[in-house]
């Protein structure tokens, strides 16, 4: 199967995989969280040394994960950071709180030691929040997510239906490359040689018999379903849930504690002493920071503006 | 007598979205520890007495109910379907879409987790039942990677997991080789060897079905009960004929030598039957008998393949230096287990693939140079499920559609749709919509829009998977007349040896991706190496052969020779009657029951 991408459907033999679905799923929520909470890249540097000590600990196949982070640093690291510079070359000072230029181009384009910072923490929080969800993709498989949801008292139907659609989603694929094959035999063109338009239309008429299709296998499997009990308790267990390990038992409590870190974080760092601006930065200092409305700084806003 | 556990009286459904009732007077009694085959074609509404019996008629599918059906002594209208859930456990034919786990473990476990019974007790409930049906190996194993047969048995041991003494077997042959289909039967008996355990298998396959032994026939048509008896007694009438069941092949040999059924003991199992001495008198006369031949002729070459290797990425080879040739005219049979290559190599003279090696010529031009939408036009390529091809709202736009993409003009599109039309009987019903039409019809819609392009081939991707034997034949012969009357070559792709005895006169044998043996049909089926190399099953015209201490080859040449003959003798009768099929009345359960395969 070669659409099952970074996806693993059995666990693996490390310590990580062999937590239950239960613990990863409650690390991937607090570790996200944490990571949205806080704009420190102090922080966030100690908050990411676990997920990636976790994915070398997988002994991954790294291909697939050099690539995603290849196409990440290329997408939100170059791309996003120049169109940042270019609509809004001075978010430094309403994000990080200063206005240090170091290079200038014009009035509307120039390049300040805050926004360059700024850059560089948002990039850093990202690829940090990145690495835990290939963490925790790495270690997961779809069951043990379901289970794990499950865990956290979100409803069984949905988790049901999270496991549902790993279920299903390969064999839709392959039913659509079937039909797709049986169409440009017909005469659909779906190369290069037809226009882009031509071409959105023909893969929209795809859809037609894979949609017909893939709703007669709902009604099988909602009656398979039913035949089976689904849906007759208000609860229901899991195989895939298994005991837990002793990594279980020592995370859980670790868990407790990260729980009770990130709320007395937020409430000290964000409600009751808060950062006068987003991002905190080595190079200023708290008294020096200068406080400006978001709206202000976008450059974008001065060209259609004035 | 044993116990009833399941008990019809005056039973009559009638699903809420149709006109007419589903079922009639249905009075039936199932004891325990009985092993019943339920026999009938699409549409005489043995899957929906399935249904009634598991819950999900009235819990799932609204209708109107009369009389009564009791499961266990309780009336199932005060029931619900989850209590049905555990007394009776149900197969479906579908068994892809019944496997709701990602696992093999936990797709056992499935109705147990919906117990709630907790994980350490469910541990090695899993196990024993995988172990019952063969999977203990497989625990972990994903969907992704079994076949059909495997996850048929892991369907049957979801359902023991609720210990359920009702197992309803909804056609559990249509997804399967006929190895698996062999192994599925051996299991289904090992399970009723248990004499608290109640078996209903739902099928049309009779000689399939009867590879074991079955209590009890009972055969439906049109929502009636026609017969309620013994195999053996079924067999002896003429009940099968006139609703439309495939005989086993060796009755039907048993037949054309004159044999009276009668005097023969066990007439239900080949390997078990007694034959009368005038019965076997009469056989052995019969095969000695000469009848003319019939020889193919060979038309020009139209498609080429020569040493082709191919493998979707560079770990495993799916075809390995395979080289043939179709001819002008030919009826092929591309036979092999599933992922022996077979689909490949479809996929190759199709060019949805391409040769990492070796070279395919198609009308004598090297397919290299072609697009799929070019060799389209000459190799039309039919897939299983017409649902996965179906694209318009009408007939008439479906058949055109084609055409329509190549900008044709307006009054050649429609001399050609029409040619297609009347070759595929559809003429008459061009108006109507796509989605009032049985299956068999759709299937026939398929190859009309395949036909449109004139093709000089037309491969049919198992053209008899989910279909009746009815459908199935109207298929056939209407193949037969594209072949006979307009030199189309057909190209089947399929495991089922009926059809590739009856209506082939050359097969490809693949296995692991090499061609095993290519060669008359009736050869290859005689050859018992081959046979079992490729996973395929003997016809029992095989076992006949044996049984009268004849050499199969020429029983099964024979044979498929004297049915020519006989179709020959026919010849115009069979076209008035083929000609009468197109009005036929279409009913909706039979679209149904078709398109779930």
């Amino acid at each position: 199967m070669n659409n099952r991408f970074l996806i693993n459907f059995t666990p693996g033999s490390t310590m990580m995989h062999k937590l239950t679905g239960g613990t990863k799923v409650l690390l991937f929520v607090l570790f996200t969280i944490a990571i949205i909470a806080t704009f420190d890249v102090r922080v966030i540097a100690v908050l990411s040394i676990l997920p990636i000590a976790a994915i070398i600990s997988m002994k991954p196949n790294y291909k697939p994960i050099r690539f995603m982070i290849g196409f990440m640093v290329l997408v939100v690291g170059i791309i996003g950071s120049l169109m940042l510079l270019l609509v809004s070359p001075n978010a430094g000072l309403t994000n990080v709180g200063g206005s240090t230029v170091i290079w200038r181009l014009g009035e509307n384009f120039f390049v300040t030691k805050e926004t360059l910072w700024y850059i560089f923490a948002m990039f850093v929080k990202r690829l940090a929040s990145f690495m835990v969800v290939i963490a925790f993709v790495l270690a997961t498989t779809p069951s043990e997510f379901a289970s794990g949801l499950a865990f956290l008292h979100v409803p069984y139907k949905v988790c049901t239906i999270v496991s549902l659609a790993y279920r299903t989603i390969p064999d839709i694929a392959r039913r659509y490359t079937d039909i797709k094959n049986s169409m440009q035999m017909r005469g659909v063109e779906l190369s290069k040689k037809a226009s882009l338009g031509k071409r959105l239309k023909a893969t929209a008429a795809l859809l037609v018999p894979l949609v017909v299709s893939s709703f007669g296998k709902v009604e099988v499997i909602a009656n398979a379903m039913d035949l089976r009990g689904f849906g007759r308790l208000k609860k229901r267990t899991w195989y895939s849930e298994h005991e837990l390990t002793k990594a279980d038992k020592v995370l859980r409590k670790l868990c407790i504690l990260f729980t009770i870190g990130i709320v007395a974080y937020i409430v000290w760092f964000r409600v009751i002493n808060p950062w006068p601006v987003t991002y905190w930065s080595p190079f200023i200092a708290r008294e020096d920071i200068v406080k400006v409305g978001r709206f202000e700084t976008l450059s974008i806003l001065k060209w259609f503006g004035k | 007598m044993a116990d009833t556990v399941i008990r019809f009286k005056d039973f009559g459904f009638q699903y809420k979205v149709q006109q007419k009732p589903t079922l009639y007077d249905i009075n039936l009694e199932i004891h325990k520890g009985e092993k019943v085959l339920i026999l009938g074609g699409s549409g005489s509404g043995k899957s929906t007495l399935a249904n009634c019996i598991n819950g999900l008629i009235p819990f799932s599918y609204e209708g109107t109910i009369t009389g009564s059906v009791e499961v266990n002594g309780h009336e199932t209208k005060g029931s619900s379907i989850y209590k049905l859930s555990k007394e009776v456990g149900t197969v479906l034919q579908d068994s892809d879409a019944q496997f709701v786990g990602l696992s093999v473990a936990e797709d056992i476990a499935f109705a147990m987790e919906n117990e709630c019974i907790p994980r350490s007790q469910m541990v090695p409930i899993v196990e024993e039942h995988a172990a019952t049906v063969g999977m203990q190996d497989f625990l972990k194993a994903v969907p992704f990677d079994l076949s059909g047969g495997q996850k048929q048995k892991v369907g049957i041991a979801g359902v023991l997991g609720s210990n359920v003494d009702i197992l309803i077997f909804d056609e559990p042959l249509a997804a399967l080789d006929p190895r698996m289909g062999e192994m599925a039967i051996e299991l289904i008996d090992q399970l009723a060897q248990d004499k608290e355990r109640t078996i209903v298998i739902i099928e049309h396959r009779l000689e399939d079905v009867l590879h074991r032994r079955v209590d009890r026939v009972i055969l439906m048509s049109e929502g009636r009960i026609v017969a309620d008896t013994t195999p053996d007694e079924i067999l002896k009438g003429t009940l099968l004929q006139q609703y439309g069941i495939r005989e086993p092949l060796y009755i039907t040999a048993m037949k054309y030598a004159g044999c009276s059924l009668e005097g023969n003991d066990g007439l239900s199992s080949i390997d078990n039957m007694v034959f009368s001495n005038e019965s076997r008198e009469k056989l052995l006369r019969f095969f000695e008998s000469q009848v003319e031949s019939h020889e193919p002729h060979l038309g020009e070459e139209l498609v080429a393949v020569k040493d082709v290797s191919f493998s979707y990425d560079d770990s495993r080879k799916v075809l390995e230096d395979v080289s043939f040739t179709i001819h002008k005219g030919e009826r092929i049979a591309v036979v092999g287990r599933n992922g022996a290559g077979k689909s490949t190599a479809a996929k190759l003279i199709c060019g949805i693939c391409r040769p990492n090696k070796g070279s395919i010529t198609i009308d004598g031009k090297d397919a290299k140079g072609l697009s799929i939408k070019e060799i389209g036009e000459r190799v039309g390529y039919v897939m299983q499920n017409p649902n996965q091809m179906i694209v318009k709202d009408t007939i008439k736009n479906e058949v055109e559609y084609a055409l329509t993409l190549r900008n044709m003009p307006r009054d050649q599109i429609i001399a050609r749709a029409t040619d297609a039309l009347n070759a595929c009987s559809l003429f008459p019903m061009r108006n109507w919509p796509v989605d009032t039409v049985s299956y068999g019809q759709k299937k026939r819609i398929t190859v009309a829009s395949i036909l449109v392009l004139q093709p000089d081939v037309i491969i049919l991707d198992e053209p008899s998977a989910g279909q009746d034997y009815r459908s199935y034949t109207e298929i056939m012969k209407f193949l037969d007349v594209l072949n006979k009357e307009y030199g189309k070559t057909i190209v089947f792709i399929t495991h089922d040896m009926h059809l590739a005895l009856e209506n082939t006169d050359r097969a490809i044998v693949f296995t692991d991706g090499r061609l095993l043996k290519d060669d008359r049909t009736f050869a290859v089926l005689a050859d018992n190496d081959t046979i079992e190399k490729a996973n395929l099953k003997q016809t029992s015209l095989y076992r006949l052969a044996q049984r009268l201490g004849l050499e199969p080859e020429r029983v099964i040449r024979h044979f498929i020779d004297y049915e020519n003959y006989r179709s020959r003798e026919k010849g115009n009768a069979k076209d008035e009657e083929f000609e009468g099929k197109e009005l036929e009345d279409v009913e909706a359960e039979d679209s149904k029951e078709g398109g779930q395969a």
